[in-house]
């Protein structure tokens, strides 16, 4: 393992060449320069090839063709540049092409602010793009996890042959911390020769892949999809569940949120006071049992913690608590960030005035 | 033992290097160190802020509200900041540009022409070095040697006398802030 002391959009770039990655497309756009910046001498070194798109349309559409060859593809952007990508996203998932998309997010809505933000957490989770899709939303809170995550992101993506997205906050791509970088996977994955137009194997008959297909047809994939869906809730899922066992109050934040708020309950514990943490790491599949689970009998309320107004993963979670306890919610937005001190006067003020 | 330091000032003053060298020395210790940088839309002139939280053990939130150590490059940076800074606190000015202002009187306050000094030294770009060395004999978070180290790795492709320059520049910060 080597360690060095990376910024997160270069972490992020690093860990998707040891990944495999060999293709990157993309436009530019703050707080995401540093991914296209590293990758566009990065990924020529390792024999990958990196294309500064014209648009973010026709990036994402260069991803679907590489995507369809076989290649790691991956593009990355910010909140508006997302959205330019939505149809693309959503032609990926129809033609059932694995590809990473990368989202370090920033103020919103519309052009919003350059500065960080979690303000796409339902783009993400609910609708990536058009026409009732979903796809797998990795969200890491520190650069190493980040590392972890992309590093792995084409095994999932390959897997179910669906695009995944990697949902990072501008904070987390811009602060630097020590990773571990992991070994150099083999960029050539496998048990793809059924599908991917690159490679022919065994396979005699012609080929062709399409986001268009017949009604039958588009219905039946629609249904292997779903259950697929279910699938990855059952297996995929993964969550950080810190301080429940006796938890009164249990915050749900993911991301730099959870950083923050994590020092926040330390504080609170060290004051006598029982409050534990939901930390979901994929925000979909969205950890539905470690709330739905939580005991109910001692949990007097749950708080959302979000660096976005109003909170976007306020349903996902009464959804999972059912009116067994309040549910409050504390975050800044705009590209105001969090900070230690108002996320504990949030939760203490919650938790102080309960008794 | 954790220490958090927020460097402020403008775009072009050295800002978001300083605190990515003592991040970078810090590691070179052993010790954890994150950076997380705050900049407008600007590349040169604009209001510009980093912060370095070092520590013996993880550190969980990057982001605070309160600092331990607040340097001010300028004036605007000053007014805009002097309240993040906890009181007890560290203040280390830049007074080749910070002259006119009422500083709080609950800090400890080190006040350094380091423009002056940098300029004397041969450029003003190693105003930032001063600054380091002014931190490192104030408050021993990272040790000299250490620091010379990763200067020496960073110039080692200029010619000899720019390492020549920050190490005197580093000096002299030191110097100023025993």
């Amino acid at each position: 393992m080597e360690k060095r002391f990376m910024k997160g959009c270069e972490a992020i770039a690093e860990a998707a060449v040891r990944g495999g990655c060999r293709f990157f497309a993309g436009y530019p756009i703050t707080p995401q320069n540093e991914i296209p910046e590293y990758l566009s001498w990065r990924l020529p070194e390792v024999g990958g090839a990196f294309v500064q798109g014209e648009s973010e349309v026709a990036s994402i559409n260069m991803v679907y063709g590489a995507a369809a060859t076989g290649k790691r593809a991956l593009t990355s952007s910010s909140g508006p540049g997302i959205s330019l990508k939505a149809e693309g996203i959503s032609y990926l998932a129809s033609a059932q092409l694995p590809a990473v998309i990368v989202n370090i997010s920033r103020g919103g809505p519309g052009l919003g602010s350059i500065q960080p933000a979690q303000s796409d957490y339902l783009q993400a989770t609910k609708a990536l793009g058009h026409g009732g899709f979903r796809a797998m939303v990795f969200a890491p809170a520190t650069l190493q996890e980040a590392v972890d995550l992309t590093y792995n992101a084409w095994d999932y993506a390959e897997r179910y042959r669906n695009p995944v997205m990697i949902l990072m906050d501008g904070c987390l791509g811009a602060i630097m911390e020590e990773v571990e970088l992991p070994e150099m996977k083999n960029s050539n994955p496998e048990d793809i020769e059924d599908w991917c137009l690159d490679r022919i194997g065994d396979r005699t008959d012609s080929h062709m892949i399409t986001p268009i297909l017949p009604e039958p047809a588009l219905e039946l994939l629609n249904k292997g999809k779903a259950m697929q869906y279910k699938m990855w809730e059952m297996l995929d899922t993964k969550v950080e569940e810190f301080m429940l066992e006796d938890a009164e109050y249990v915050v749900v934040a993911y991301g730099i949120a959870a950083r923050v708020a994590k020092e926040a309950i330390l504080r609170l514990r060290e004051e006598g006071y029982k409050v534990g943490m939901v930390r979901p790491i994929t925000l979909y599949p969205f950890p539905k049992a470690s709330l739905n689970n939580l005991d109910y009998t001692k949990v007097k309320g749950v708080i959302d913690i979000e660096m976005t107004i109003p909170a976007q993963m306020r349903e996902d979670i009464e959804l999972q608590v059912k009116d067994r306890c309040p549910v409050h919610e504390y975050g800044r937005s705009g590209g105001m960030l969090l900070d230690d001190e108002g996320v504990y006067e949030a939760i203490a003020e919650i938790v102080k005035g309960g008794e | 033992m954790k220490q958090s330091f927020v460097f402020s000032g403008s775009g072009g003053q050295g800002i978001m290097s300083a605190g990515i060298m003592l991040a970078y020395a810090a590691i070179d210790e052993a010790k954890h160190a994150t950076y997380l940088p705050e900049y407008g839309p600007e590349q040169r002139g604009g209001s510009a802020k980093c912060t370095v939280i070092i520590s013996d053990g993880d550190i969980i939130s990057p982001l605070t509200k309160k600092c331990d150590n607040l340097i001010c490059m300028n004036e605007q940076a000053y007014r805009k900041f002097s309240d993040d800074l906890k009181p007890g606190g560290l203040l280390v000015l830049n007074s080749s540009r910070i002259k006119n202002e009422e500083v709080r009187d609950d800090v400890r306050v080190l006040s350094i022409p380091v423009d002056d000094i940098a300029l004397e030294l041969g450029n003003v770009k190693v105003a930032n070095i001063v600054l380091i060395g002014a931190l490192i004999g104030a408050t021993d978070i990272v040790s000299k040697d250490v620091f010379v180290k990763s200067l020496e790795e960073k110039f080692k492709s200029k010619k000899p006398e720019i390492l020549e320059m920050n190490i005197n520049a580093l000096n002299k910060g030191i110097e100023l802030a025993k």
